[in-house]
């Protein structure tokens, strides 16, 4: 719980920097609740992408989020279905770590499940809007602003399984950015990068598995 | 930078909230328990590491990054690498980002 007011409050002043309000930013907190893509459409915006862009990329980093749902269907099997879209409709990276552990010690329940999920939502979105009236307080320069956004997600590379498949997925895709900027793609060039990258993987692995 | 409008807000905003809604609630009901192909699965796994890669290198690099002389591109390639480290130790968003910051914000000082 502590980790979603520590890194609220950051996207909070970050989303503030691009000029989102705080009603705005509880929309997104309340309805999308993602919070690699709440730091993605800012620093996005910032570096001025197009919206198709913003868009595609975050979608694309969003499709993730399957592989949690997949993960849950067979404990939600004996629910009624509106529980199990309130639960699934709420799952993140963080809250899933915790849920998983607990439905595979036993005992754990879809209600508790979707019950820890909306305290880490509600603690979320409400650092998030005390981020943006401490951002909107402070006025913290954009060069600092974007700095702290790429800092996030140079974290959040190199927290990743770095091995294997996983290597050439994040060297490929930034070749990949680098040639869209060089050929004068800078717009979709994180969208098409990245999806550089996860091919480049893909096609790694299925040779090596012949090897 | 323009700040964001309500317009633009709201595209972004309704269309990713949909797509990222879809993504959790449709396997769960169009599966009904089986699994994923595996193939799927592969892939996206493969979809963070890509994508952190993809915005990091939109954010440092930049064809002809080094015209206008090495500092001014290599400070934030130099706060980077201490981002990092601290990335690397402390496992913290948060500290990587108090980090990365002050790194930046010292380095640039060195010239201004």
């Amino acid at each position: 719980m502590l980790g979603y007011v520590a890194i609220g409050i950051p996207c909070g002043i970050l989303s503030a920097s691009i000029g989102l309000n705080a009603l705005q930013v509880f929309l997104m907190c309340a309805l999308f609740y993602s919070g690699a893509g709440q730091f993605m459409i800012p620093n996005m915006w910032l570096a001025g992408s197009p919206i198709a862009s913003i868009i595609a990329s975050v979608s694309f980093v969003n499709t993730r989020q399957m592989l949690y749902a997949t993960a849950f269907a067979p404990w939600c099997e004996k629910v009624s279905k509106r529980l199990s879209f309130w639960f699934a409709a709420t799952v993140t990276d963080e809250s899933f770590g915790v849920n998983i552990k607990q439905f595979e010690q036993g005992g754990w329940s879809v209600q508790r499940a979707t019950l820890v999920n909306l305290c880490s939502q509600s603690s979320w979105t409400i650092s998030c809007v005390i981020g943006v009236l401490i951002g909107n307080a402070i006025g913290i320069p954009l060069a600092i602003a974007s700095f702290a956004m790429t800092s996030i997600f140079i974290c959040l590379l190199v927290t990743q399984k770095l091995a294997g498949a996983n290597i050439v997925a994040a060297i490929m895709a930034i070749v990949g950015v680098f040639v869209c900027k060089l050929i004068g793609l800078s717009g979709p060039a994180i969208f098409f990068g990245a999806l550089f990258g996860v091919l480049c993987a893909f096609v790694f692995s299925r040779i090596r598995e012949r090897v | 930078m323009q700040p964001i409008t309500w317009t633009d807000f709201w595209i972004i905003f309704v269309t990713c909230a949909l797509t990222i809604l879809a993504c959790r609630v449709l396997p769960l009901f169009l599966l009904k328990g089986k699994e994923l192909p595996k193939r799927v699965e592969e892939a996206l796994g493969y979809i963070p590491p890509a994508a952190f890669a993809a915005l990091v290198a939109n954010d440092l690099l930049t064809p002809g990054m080094f015209d206008a002389g090495i500092w001014p591109a290599g400070a934030p390639l130099v706060a980077s690498v201490i981002v990092i480290i601290v990335a690397r130790l402390t496992k913290s968003l948060l500290w990587s980002a108090v980090a990365g910051v002050v790194a930046y914000a010292l380095l640039t000082m060195i010239v201004f």
